[in-house]
């Protein structure tokens, strides 16, 4: 009893000291850097999150005087909430948060603002209006530049003809909404387009998209462009085809233009053209530094997209070292 | 000697105190050289964050010790705060009143009842006295027609205080019936699952998981992927009252956790139900046949559970100002490794209140350490697995335990010993219902 219990006590002394001393050398270094800035995450699991933050830790890199500190919310409003409380506890000079959800969010990012910290959001904004500067691309404008390709694809303006199969994203998310709505803006004005499904969402899944896609195939003799609200859908629907034979005579047409998933597809020619959604990670960086440094920053800052076809997927590789 | 003993008993507590000392001596300094995990808002951060959890792994306690386990508690907070924000935000008649105000109606027609008929039951047992042979069995009035008129009373009551509501919108008191009554209907109706059709716990539970969830989504609707609750612009302002701090001092989450477990603790610890639990857990079949009624019993603990879903739930929504359908995704598996930390059994028959208490807190405590150094996530969630395996290992085993494996002299004794210390007295027909099953370490 007695030699058990002291063995208990000597294995938790110990371990108590170990891990203060390890923390405590954790936090010697660091000292040296003049801002401190916290960027909280949604995840790092998905694709768009990871370039997003491969490309906040390229532009820290830039700049040496910074310290990034980046958490991962795990997918969870919760988890995020906590994430941000901790970072104003740490006194950071500038926040940067991507919401999980603009409501969710809403409540910790004023708290941040309370505690006179400036806050940069980026990609989805929040609903209070007291925040430093948002940074975000429009998808809106995504679907309008999607939507005047397609209608060049199909024979030009006043003479586009064929039939369009469009694969939504989420259906309650706002931006397949904003996707679609740009996007008919221009096709919705030429007559001889046809649309073959109506409503139909993916779910932003590629293998979900492959389901729709090959029903579509069974019941349209003649399917000529497809138009995916990301890359990963327009893919599935690629495949479909290729799976019965027919992908040459479809056009495919996906947005978010990642260097590793839809650059690639284009350059392969599985895909037409993907536009690329930009993450707001460098230039959310940038402008935090700016606006650190006494400058004036603007209030909302919209990322533009950039059409990429065979013509400069090659390039676009090559420029993101792939 | 003694002294050592008493270490063994308490060591639950040095583990939080020593994660709370970790906390201190290596946390942070802030640019003023506060220490910043000692910080007020610091702690009180943890409180806030760790009472959702916290409430959840209340109810699911008492689960764990009848032997059972509750794995529908996320999804159960996620209808509840969908149809709170709904009734908070949306006039009119929405799926979340046709949920909602028939469940309270209902809740409230059961409970009038079954409480009447048992306060009459106890009145003729008392009676009876001493030389009680028979079941007793009540008459017609006492039986059915006085716990109905109750019942219908009760249900009236409540309609007439919730109908009023439907066409503006609900007040903070209307959510406070209305929410935790959904979650303690689903929660009674796992329980009469488990135990009318006589299966595991675990099945039902899972299937009500996946069913829980279906229907919260239903709840909200195909386009409504997060319902936004805004205090003041589309729900009562009162509803901040559920976010703020109690006299500047405590959170309101904070304390519902803290009351919760406070008054279960209590029902666990003093009163005749919670040795009922204890009892099950330890040996369901002696405990029936000693006279336990184990269904109504079990029943009771998943219902409580799913009551204290659907508090967590408005709590979530007055937090976080939204109700939505992934609302509590995994927070089942949470508040199970909380329940674990802090000392109650899976196999059932050992466990405590104040154990779950420490474990939820160790787990919080340890999130935010290891985020206030901000050290990678993937590393942290491997971190908060070794620590849930070792903070385990030193709450089932004792150090002789683990060194009798490695063959070493005087470790075997030590094995032998607390295996026979560990088994529950399943051999001895005659049930200890006082002594040793309730080892509240």
């Amino acid at each position: 009893m007695k030699r058990r219990d002291m063995l208990k006590l000597a294995a938790m002394t110990a371990a108590l000291l170990t891990t203060t001393a390890l923390l405590t050398t954790g936090n010697a270094y660091a000292q040296d850097k003049k801002w401190k800035i916290g960027f909280s995450q949604v995840t790092t699991i998905e694709p768009w999150r990871a370039q997003f933050n491969k490309d906040i830790l390229a532009e820290a890199a830039k700049h040496p005087e910074v310290e990034l500190i980046i958490t991962d919310g795990e997918d969870k409003t919760e988890k995020q909430v906590a994430d941000v409380e901790n970072l104003i506890r740490q006194e950071v000079d500038a926040l940067l948060v991507s919401p999980k959800e603009s409501a969710g969010l809403t409540g910790v990012v004023q708290q941040a603002i309370d505690a006179k910290i400036p806050v940069f959001v980026l990609d989805r904004n929040v609903d209070t209006k007291d925040y430093t500067q948002f940074v975000g691309g429009d998808n809106a404008l995504i679907g309008r530049a999607a939507g005047e390709y397609a209608v060049e694809l199909l024979g030009g303006k006043g003479k586009a003809a064929g039939n369009v199969v469009e694969i939504w994203g989420g259906m309650g998310t706002q931006p397949a909404h904003d996707r679609h709505d740009g996007f008919h803006e221009f096709t919705d004005k030429e007559p001889g387009i046809k649309y073959l499904l109506d409503q139909q969402s993916g779910d932003w899944k590629q293998d979900q998209a492959y389901n729709l896609m090959a029903n579509a195939l069974k019941s349209n003799e003649k399917i000529d462009l497809v138009y995916g609200h990301n890359d990963p859908m327009a893919y599935g629907a690629y495949l479909a085809a290729k799976d019965v034979g027919r992908e040459k005579d479809i056009k495919f047409i996906g947005i978010d233009g990642l260097p590793n998933e839809g650059v690639q597809m284009v350059n392969k020619g599985e895909l037409t053209a993907t536009f690329t959604y930009v993450t707001p990670g460098a230039e959310g960086l940038r402008q935090a530094i700016k606006f650190l440094n006494g400058e004036k920053v603007e209030k909302t800052i919209t990322l533009p997209t950039e059409k990429i076809t065979k013509e400069n997927a090659a390039q676009v590789l090559k420029d993101n070292g792939l | 000697m003694t002294a050592l003993k008493l270490l063994s008993r308490t060591k639950l507590y040095w583990g939080l105190i020593a994660i709370f000392l970790i906390g201190v001596l290596g946390s942070p300094m802030s640019s003023k050289g506060n220490n910043i995990f000692l910080s007020y808002g610091n702690l009180l951060d943890v409180l806030r964050q760790v009472s959702t959890t916290g409430l959840i792994a209340t109810g699911m306690t008492a689960v764990i010790i009848t032997g059972g386990i509750d794995l529908s508690v996320g999804s159960l907070m996620a209808i509840c705060s969908v149809v709170c924000a709904m009734l908070l935000t949306v006039p009119g008649v929405t799926p979340g009143v046709v949920l909602g105000v028939p469940t309270v109606a209902l809740v409230a027609l059961c409970i009038g009842f079954v409480v009447t008929r048992f306060i009459f039951q106890n009145l003729a047992k008392s009676r009876a006295g001493a030389d009680l042979v028979r079941e007793i069995r009540l008459d017609g009035v006492r039986g059915l027609v006085t716990p109905a008129v109750v019942g219908v009373v009760l249900c009236s009551l409540s309609l007439w205080f919730l109908l009023p509501q439907i066409e503006p919108k609900f007040g903070v008191l209307g959510v406070l019936l209305v929410a935790p009554c959904v979650g303690l209907l689903f929660g009674a109706l796992n329980g009469f699952i488990i135990v009318a059709g006589r299966l595991q716990p675990f099945i039902v539970t899972l299937a009500m998981m996946v069913t829980a969830l279906g229907i919260a989504r239903l709840t909200a609707g195909q386009n409504n992927a997060v319902l936004p609750v805004y205090t003041g612009s589309n729900a009562t302002a009162d509803f901040e009252i559920l976010r703020s701090l109690v006299f500047g001092v405590i959170p309101m989450p904070g304390l519902f956790f803290l009351g919760a477990i406070l008054i279960y603790g209590a029902v666990l610890r003093f009163t005749p139900f919670g040795r009922y639990v204890y009892a099950i857990g330890g040996n369901e079949e002696a405990a029936r046949l000693s006279g336990i009624a184990a269904g109504r019993v079990k029943i009771a603990t998943y219902a409580i559970s799913g009551l204290l879903a659907g508090i967590a739930a408005v709590l979530y929504v007055a937090q976080y100002r939204q109700g939505k359908p992934d609302a509590g995704a995994g927070l089942e598996l949470d508040a199970i490794a909380a329940v674990v930390i802090g000392g109650t059994s899976l196999m059932g028959g050992r466990g405590s209140l104040i154990g779950t208490f420490c474990g939820v807190l160790i787990f919080g405590l340890l999130s935010n350490i290891l985020q206030l150094h901000n050290i990678n996530s993937n590393l942290q969630l491997v971190l908060k697995g070794m620590i849930i395996i070792g903070t385990v290992l030193v709450q089932e085993r004792n150090a002789g335990d683990l060194l009798a494996y490695l063959r070493l002299p005087g470790g075997q004794t030590a094995h032998k010993e607390t295996a026979a210390a560990k088994r529950p007295s399943q051999e001895t027909p005659s049930l200890n219902l006082g002594g040793n099953k309730n080892e509240t370490t």
